[in-house]
């Protein structure tokens, strides 16, 4: 261990580049995303922390950022890290759009930010961006959604529901438990804001939830109420379980 | 030889722009759009060299557009988009090859409720103008739109004071331009009225 | 190719009086024989006492008024006061010369009064820079040939304002009159030590 991590330019006897595997401790240590895919939706949710009194939460930016009309990217890990990689996808998803008169594709998009983030772990003078992405839209004319999870090391991959950040392996987990082969909207939306209750005590206020569908610039982001209906239903829900669950006093 | 004509009225901007695309002494086709919409309250209309033309004008639609995803979809004013266009044509002007292109810029200011109309040439010459055509099309009509313009117009004199022009580019005009798309930008966003 | 210097066409001026300047403009922007816009005024202010004219090539003009606005912004912030008239002056020598083997087509007027001793100041300069100090009249455009001669017979030391006010508008209407590239209004700035007086002037609309 002692050495090996001092530096990006060095592989450990056992294969790891520990500055590599530290940027992942510092994704672990990012408020949580989730991302999932239904029939026809991909929901992308992030864990809001509570913000200081002062703090400004109408204009303070979002951790779910639109890339390009069709295709939406929320982080975990280091803010200023993420807002420097989002600039990146953007201006490429425009240059691709100039060069190549089409959209860019989810999974074009998803190459070229793990790319990005695969060069900087090989460079000269640089550290790995602390970040994992989750990237999620349509791609042009296609009504297939998509998900994909890019990592500080570059590894990118397909994903049917998923998460990352603070207590990223809890949601995970639940996720494996619930998720089920093309949902509707309304259930995807809902499995979205449940997984995220399992980390998120708080509710429906440190909650944010982006939706996509297909079709053009079908992106929308929903208000505090409507994801305060969701939690009340679910809550409501959890109850009912809770109540069929107690054993039942004798007649 | 390409018409583009623009009138700004009180609640918007009405765009011409004709339909043919010509090569020598042919007609390469007859439903050639001049313009593009840079985001929801802009257009530009162009004309000038072939392949510079198209080439300016994307490129000046890719930046507005990266310019709308990175301020949250927070768009660009006519005016900021006019400044920008003519500091790319007086930039390229003194470069190896300038952009021979000329454009005009259709806008609805949000903020202000205001209509614009953006003239600006292939020098980077730019003015905000009640109304205005680029080439031989501003030679045919500029007398026309001084008789016969109000800034009180409406869409619909607007548009049969557009007519007139038309006809008189019809009847005077040595080339026939296959007639002309008709746009309008107003608090909406573009639409497209040709009939 | 046609000189680029009266392509759009547009004519200043500037003249002395006692304790004031007065520069002028007039409102024309074409495209050689076409008239494009009938508001396109060449004076432009730096600072509370301070001004510029910019004749020629109107992409320049546009050019040159930013890249003066952005460099006399930073000199505020930077020297945390107003710039003088003949600082002004010597900015835009450097500036221009810088471009020396590729110019703006440009003839630029600056005309101010000293913010310590309100002395008048007035100077042109050619299209690299050369700077042209004057006691009396500086001209600028493409009716120069038509202002000289008025300004060198109406002109007279020591004018007051309002009379220094007719004198150059006279001066103006009746140069621009004489040139088919100039006109289509004019604008007159009068700056004495308590205010600026901005004037439109009605003129022949051919």
């Amino acid at each position: 261990m002692s050495g090996y991590d001092s530096a990006l330019s060095i592989f450990s006897p056992d294969g790891y580049v520990f500055q590599v595997e530290y940027a992942s401790e510092a994704v672990k240590r990012g408020t949580c995303a989730v991302g999932v895919k239904g029939k026809e939706i991909v929901v992308l949710g992030c864990e809001k922390r509570t913000t200081l009194k002062l703090q400004d939460p109408r204009i303070t930016p979002s951790k779910i950022c639109k890339v390009d009309n069709h295709c939406l990217l929320a982080f975990a890990g280091l803010n200023a890290d993420a807002r420097i990689l989002v600039d990146k996808a953007r201006v490429e998803a425009q240059s691709h759009k100039l060069t190549l008169e089409d959209s860019v594709s989810i999974e074009y998009l998803t190459k070229y930010v793990a790319g990005v983030q695969q060069r900087y772990t090989q460079s000269g003078g640089v550290r790995p961006f602390g970040i994992a992405c989750l990237i999620a839209g349509f791609d042009s004319n296609d009504k297939v959604p998509k998900l994909y999870q890019t990592e500080p090391s570059g590894v990118f991959n397909a994903w049917k529901a998923n998460a990352i950040g603070r207590s990223s392996k809890t949601v995970r987990e639940f996720l494996e438990k619930h998720y089920e082969q093309d949902m509707s909207d309304e259930k995807t939306i809902k499995l979205t804001i449940k997984s995220l209750l399992e980390v998120v005590q708080t509710g429906a206020k440190n909650i944010e939830i982006s939706v996509m569908k297909a079709g053009d610039a079908n992106i929308s982001k929903l208000t505090v109420e409507e994801i305060k209906k969701y939690v009340d239903e679910i809550e409501a829900e959890d109850e009912a379980e809770a109540e069929k669950k107690k054993p039942k006093t004798r007649a | 030889m390409d018409i583009i004509l623009g009138i700004r009225v009180q609640e918007g901007t009405i765009i011409a722009a004709s339909k043919a695309a010509t090569r020598g002494i042919s007609i390469l086709k007859d439903t050639d759009d001049k313009t593009r919409i840079l985001n929801t309250h802009n257009l530009v209309a162009f004309t000038g060299e072939s392949g510079d033309t198209v080439h300016f004008t994307e490129y000046i639609q890719a930046n507005i557009q990266l310019h709308t995803m990175r301020e949250n979809d927070l768009e660009l004013s006519p005016s900021a988009v006019a400044s920008f266009v003519r500091n790319q044509l007086a930039t390229s002007l003194r470069s190896r090859k300038p952009y021979q292109v000329n454009v005009l810029l259709a806008g609805y200011d949000v903020k202000t409720n205001t209509p614009t109309l953006n003239w600006i040439d292939y020098l980077g010459t730019q003015t905000e103008l009640p109304y205005g055509a680029h080439g031989y099309a501003a030679f045919y009509c500029s007398s026309l739109l001084d008789r016969h313009y109000r800034t009180d117009m409406n869409i619909d004199e607007g548009l049969k004071l557009l007519d007139d022009c038309l006809e008189e580019l019809e009847r005077r005009m040595p080339i026939d331009f296959k007639g002309c798309y008709i746009k309008v930008v107003d608090k909406d966003g573009v639409r497209d009225i040709t009939k | 190719m046609s000189d680029p210097s009266s392509i759009n066409g547009g004519t200043a001026v500037a003249m002395v009086g006692k304790d004031c300047i007065a520069i002028a403009s007039d409102l024309r922007l074409g495209n050689q024989s076409l008239g494009l816009a009938n508001n396109f005024e060449k004076v432009f202010q730096f600072g509370d006492k301070t001004f510029m004219a910019l004749t020629g090539l109107a992409s320049d003009v546009i050019t040159l008024k930013e890249t003066f606005r952005l460099k006399n912004n930073l000199y505020n912030l930077r020297e945390e006061r107003e710039i003088e008239p003949q600082t002004l002056a010597n900015l835009v020598s450097s500036t221009l010369y810088e471009k020396r083997f590729g110019p703006y087509f440009i003839g630029p007027i600056v005309a101010g009064l000293d913010s310590k001793t309100s002395k008048p100041f007035i100077c042109g300069f050619d299209l690299i820079g050369c700077i042209d100090f004057a006691k009396d009249f500086i001209v600028s455009g493409t009716a120069t040939d038509q202002l000289y001669g008025m300004c060198e017979s109406l002109y007279e030391p020591n004018l007051e304002p309002e009379d220094l006010f007719e004198t150059i508008s006279q001066a103006l209407l009746n140069a621009v009159d004489r040139d088919a590239l100039s006109g289509w209004g004019a604008v007159v700035y009068i700056v004495t030590k308590d205010k600026v007086v901005k004037r439109t002037l009605r003129t022949r609309q051919d």
